[in-house]
């Protein structure tokens, strides 16, 4: 009986990426996280319409099919308030990568931003996630290099898990292009 | 009894594992050569399209076995901002593999200066060392020769641990297993740095 189910699995497997292989069309599940005011809904919609939207703080979460190079994403964005941060985790199972979004500029919560970091990375169903840091308002004269926020979340600290770096400007819209270019070619290659 | 049981438990189950970096200036050809080792080792690897790679901001990892050997991969970010985050993996290598674009003679002494402060850390002393000549399927390339030249001052830091220089192109996987190879039998014979024990799930 279990062989039979290991075996259905199998095929099941071996037809959907049979089907995803001709059409290219199976859905990633991404997510999109940060503390609060770090840019993750204008990032969303950024990808999506291609425009900068005006947005409100996030209290629940915006969800949208973005499709880039043939490649169909379900984006979530949650909201990145403290008291709701509790919750990211409800939305852990099955993530193909995680887009984790920060303020370059602010300098003072880069320790917390760290700490929920390292948590997330901590929880199991996020084991096999891609990680994907956006280095966030670099127009700001103040803003951190991408080097200077790699070290402030501590991501040399990561040994088993491939992670990119990526100076973004949500509102001018530079960068994204690029990471997301990246993201799809990742994907695309996992093991 | 205990003994003999968990030694056979350790010869079928476990795996040495072995941590190896991958360092070099940026557009060495790290992440190429990454993917082509993967693609030669792991059976069921499809691969990233080689041409595709852009630059590293970050870390890609592989795993390979080779025998009973495991072998995984650190490769970093090779710009000039990012080398500052060399120094964070150095404790936990086992092997570093040092990337030299063989058609970039004006980078070359950036490239040494680069290699010269890797090589000086402490916490690298005994490591073995693979220095790749790069992108030798370029016509007019440096050749071994002139590379070894190019850094034979820095043999007295190199010191006592292993080193080999090999002529590789990443894209076409020339030199890659020879470069491996020796990596593995030479992180196997160091007993200065143990491997980590790792049950094979």
């Amino acid at each position: 009986m279990l062989f039979r189910e290991g075996n259905s699995f199998a095929k099941c497997g071996f037809f959907s990426s049979l089907f995803s292989g001709l059409f290219g069309t199976r859905e990633m599940r991404i997510l999109i996280l940060g503390l609060d005011g770090a840019g993750k809904t204008t990032i969303l919609y950024r990808l999506q319409v291609g425009e900068v939207v005006t947005t409100i703080p996030t209290i629940g979460f915006n969800v949208e099919t973005v499709t880039y190079k043939s490649l169909k994403f379900q984006v979530w964005d949650l909201g990145g308030q403290t008291s709701i941060r509790p919750y990211w985790r409800c939305y852990y199972s099955n993530t193909d990568a995680v887009i984790y979004v920060v303020d370059s500029s602010d300098r003072d919560r880069m320790g917390i931003s760290k700490s929920e970091l390292v948590a997330m990375l901590e929880e199991e169903e996020l084991k096999k996630a891609i990680l994907v840091v956006f280095a966030n308002k670099q127009d700001m004269d103040q803003a951190m290099t991408p080097t200077e926020v790699a070290n402030a979340l501590g991501l040399p600290a990561l040994k088993d898990r491939k992670w990119q770096i990526f100076k973004t400007s949500a509102t001018k819209g530079t960068g994204l292009e690029e990471a997301m270019e990246w993201l799809v070619d990742s994907l695309k290659s996992r093991q | 009894m205990y003994t003999l049981l968990s030694g056979l438990y350790k010869y079928m189950f476990q795996k040495e594992e072995y941590c190896v970096l991958i360092l070099g200036l940026d557009n060495a050809g790290k992440t190429t050569f990454l993917e082509q080792t993967k693609t030669k080792f792991s059976k069921n690897y499809k691969g990233m399209n080689l041409s595709k790679i852009t630059t590293t901001v970050g870390l890609n990892i592989g795993t390979i076995d080779v025998g009973k050997a495991r072998l995984m991969f650190w490769d970093l970010g090779g710009q000039e901002e990012l080398q500052s985050l060399w120094d964070k993996y150095y404790a936990e290598s086992h092997g570093v593999i040092y990337v030299i674009d063989s058609t970039d003679e004006e980078r070359l002494s950036e490239s040494k200066e680069a290699f010269e402060k890797m090589i000086s850390s402490e916490a690298l002393e005994g490591v073995p060392l693979l220095v790749l000549a790069n992108k030798q399927d370029v016509p007019n390339c440096l050749s071994v020769p002139d590379i070894k030249t190019a850094f034979s001052d820095s043999a007295p830091k190199i010191g006592k641990r292993d080193c080999l220089v090999q002529p590789c192109t990443a894209l076409t996987g020339d030199g890659v297993n020879e470069g491996i190879e020796w990596m593995v039998k030479c992180v196997v014979r160091n007993i200065h740095r143990p491997p980590r024990q790792k049950d094979i799930t």
